[in-house]
């Protein structure tokens, strides 16, 4: 007998999470890794893994993808839905803790704030530009004290007396690091005052003017953390929730859409795509003074996916074999090419 | 040759008098001059230029390579829009280009300094070029003076470029209104740079005046859904980056494929008296506007601040799903308001996404930012109709 379940796939900055859900959206099975810069093949090697564990009769009916890299990854698999990560944990947490008012979620290149009320989204704040306040803070750190990310988190929350590390900008924070170092504080203290500097950082900057009302979830890579737990803890002054399949929030709440979505035939191209020779070429529009640099997605020879335009025509397009380029292209110019500075106008 | 009319030295310049005009430079050659960019708008001032005799060197989205020459120039605290409009100017000075344009004297931010600013960091790259401020200093700006076209023609040609002004209006109106409707998708872009395409290129009044006429017809042939019911967004904050979508990462385009249609509350050509406070009887007259915002801002905070809070007053209590304030980082006004719409949004139940924009390339984030917020604006519509 043969069932079915649905596939998410979070293809964050630092990580790809997969989560398979099955038709009463119960977790059969989740994958966590950390993706060394290449957003492809780690999400073929995911795709791998999780086709040898999974059962051979589950058949995917579905496939919902969020993250950064979301739209990338959505033409190499062949998503049903492409969400982005805000609403896709605040699926996740709302289905597993309907009554959940606050969702703090710290991903590696950027952390956000989601307000829920009576099981809806109402509000949601992300950092800015800069990284401060994010899994990758802390990652630099530890790689700088040549200890492991778990290391950190032992050890930090077994600090009696944290130290004071400024938060508000990473190359602060270190510069404090070191000066707190040599002055003989010991490592737990910093690694905690450490935590206590990102909390504080994301409650200044994202939290601002928010009202955080519990229960406040804790999801996303950071969560994993012990020292974090304790610092938002101590600052938010309530209990903090960790729900039970923290990590891989962004897969799970993609899984959920996806499953909602319910797409009549599912446009997932199969685990095979694994073993597949997906490469990315790069070619420049010049259509508009703008130049896109635009991504094509080449699957085995076959155009699945184009991305990096800004005004959408490429994206929009319909896809064939690379040799059907010319047909894509679209058969007007935008009215800037007159107008382009790059040369003198001629009237 | 026509002799020049004497021009005395204004007195909000910071930098030396006008140059010398030189004897072969004659107005038959037509200088360029290069204009600031207003988005599309940059349309319509190509044609004031052609009514002083020049010709305009514009653009009407900054391009990355001026936005990495402004980076490069201006000091990293100063405002994005310093650094794009710098960028521009000091592209177009490599090109040859001797003379510029800087509106000053209008608002109360920074903006008023950047004119002599300009000319400053121009002069100090070794670039020829000259800086012509455009305030308020009497009926004939230094500019004017400077170029003297002789009356009744330069009347005409920009009596065009309202009309010019008027019509960008037109099809900007009918972009926001069709593209959260129309079935495929890119189809209202592209009817979106023919018109303005053959705008530009539309020489006589009577040209122009035909296009407008047939802009209505053009975009109602995009084959649209009428069944949807679009979102209803009000796009508020400062203007470069509202009408410059190279700076706000093609908002309105994002926008309207999520379903949304907008309405950019900076439209030069309906609303070109209100930035002299003429016409005290147009609902947006600068005046009308202090009075919607008094419950919140008592006072001027200079840029297009009492805008920004009376249109997401009125975008509230007309009933729109919501506002997106979109503000460069560095700029104090638009800053200063933040806290003023975070109220607004809690007291008149309107949800208000505010973006910041600096010079980063990526526009993932703008995008994720949008689609969580079209989703927040769902799920409130969801929750309405149950």
């Amino acid at each position: 007998m043969t069932c079915s379940g649905f596939l998410g796939i979070d293809m964050g900055s630092i990580s790809t999470n997969l989560v398979v859900v099955d038709g009463c959206n119960e977790v059969l099975y989740d994958f966590y890794a950390r993706a060394e810069g290449n957003p492809i093949a780690s999400v073929q090697s995911a795709l791998a893994r999780v086709a040898d564990e999974l059962p051979r009769d589950l058949q995917i009916v579905g496939v919902g993808v969020t993250g950064s890299g979301r739209s990338l990854v959505g033409s190499v698999v062949g998503a049903d839905i492409v969400k982005n990560e805000i609403t896709a944990h605040a699926r996740a947490a709302i289905h597993l803790h309907p009554d959940v008012q606050t969702i703090v979620e710290i991903g590696g290149q950027d952390s956000k704030l989601t307000i829920v009320r009576d099981g809806a989204v109402v509000d949601f704040a992300m950092n800015l530009v800069c990284a401060a306040g994010t899994g990758s803070f802390l990652d630099s750190q530890a790689k700088r004290l040549n200890i492991s990310i778990d290391e950190l988190s032992a050890k930090a929350v077994l600090s009696l007396t944290p130290t004071t590390i400024a938060g508000r900008c990473t190359v602060f924070a270190e510069s404090d690091m070191i000066h707190k170092q040599q002055l003989g504080h010991n490592q737990a203290d910093i690694l905690m005052g450490l935590c206590h500097a990102l909390v504080r950082n994301f409650l200044s900057n994202v939290c601002r003017g928010k009202e955080l009302r519990p229960p406040v979830l804790l999801q996303g890579g950071i969560s994993a953390n012990l020292g974090i737990r304790r610092a938002f803890r101590e600052a938010l002054g309530c209990e903090i929730v960790i729900p039970r399949y923290h990590m891989v929030m962004g897969a799970y709440g993609a899984a959920l859409l996806a499953a909602e979505a319910a797409a009549p035939e599912t446009r997932f191209r199969g685990f095979e795509i694994a073993d597949h020779e997906v490469v990315t070429e790069a070619f420049s529009c010049g259509d508009c003074p703008n130049c896109c640099e635009i991504i094509d997605i080449v699957d085995n020879g076959r155009l699945v996916g184009r991305g990096g335009g800004r005004c959408g025509k490429w994206e929009g397009a319909t896809y064939g074999t690379v040799a059907d380029h010319a047909e894509v292209s679209p058969d007007s110019k935008p009215s800037q090419n007159k107008m382009s500075s790059g040369g003198v106008p001629s009237a | 040759m026509q002799a020049l009319a004497p021009v005395e030295l204004p007195r909000y310049l910071l930098t030396g008098p006008l140059p010398e005009r030189q004897a072969g430079d004659s107005v038959d050659q037509r200088p360029l001059v290069a204009i600031p960019n207003l988005g599309n708008y940059s349309i319509a001032f190509t044609s004031v230029a052609e009514a002083l005799g020049v010709r305009a060197w514009a653009a009407t989205r900054t391009t990355p390579e001026a936005m990495k020459l402004g980076l490069e120039a201006a000091p990293e605290s100063a405002c994005l829009p310093f650094k794009a409009y710098l960028g521009l100017f000091i592209q177009a000075a490599r090109a040859g280009v001797k003379y510029a344009v800087m509106v000053n004297s209008v608002g109360t931010c920074r903006l008023r300094y950047y004119r002599g600013l300009f000319q400053q960091v121009l002069d100090e790259m070794g670039f020829d070029m000259y800086v012509f401020g455009l305030g308020y200093d009497g009926l004939k700006p230094p500019l004017v003076r400077y170029f003297d076209p002789r009356p009744w023609p330069f009347l005409k040609w920009v009596g065009r470029a309202a009309v010019k002004m008027a019509v960008v209006d037109d099809i900007e109106l009918a972009a926001w209104r069709t593209r959260p409707l129309e079935l495929e998708p890119g189809a209202t872009s592209r009817v979106m740079s023919q018109c303005l395409r053959e705008l530009d290129q539309s020489a006589s009044k009577r040209a122009t005046q035909s296009l407008r006429a047939d802009v209505p017809r053009r975009f109602a042939a995009i084959p649209v859904d009428p069944e949807r019911r679009p979102f209803r967004v009000g796009l508020v904050g400062e203007v470069s980056v509202l009408r410059d979508r190279y700076l706000n990462h093609d908002l309105e385009d994002l926008l309207g494929r999520l379903g949304v249609e907008v309405r950019n509350f900076f439209l030069l050509g309906a609303e070109l008296g209100n930035i002299f406070n003429l016409g005290t009887r147009n609902p947006n007259s600068r005046k009308r506007l202090m009075e919607v915002a008094r419950p919140y801002l008592g006072a001027e905070v200079g840029g297009h601040a009492v805008e920004s809070v009376a249109h997401t007053i009125r975008c509230a209590e007309q009933g729109w799903d919501g506002v997106v304030h979109v503000c460069p980082s560095g700029c104090m006004p638009e800053v200063s308001i933040r806290p003023l719409l975070r109220k607004i949004s809690a007291d008149l139940d309107i949800p208000v996404l505010p973006l910041s924009f600096d010079e980063h390339t990526s526009h993932v984030g703008v995008t994720t930012r949008l689609e969580a917020f079209v989703d927040v604006l769902r799920d409130r519509r969801r929750k309405d109709c149950q």
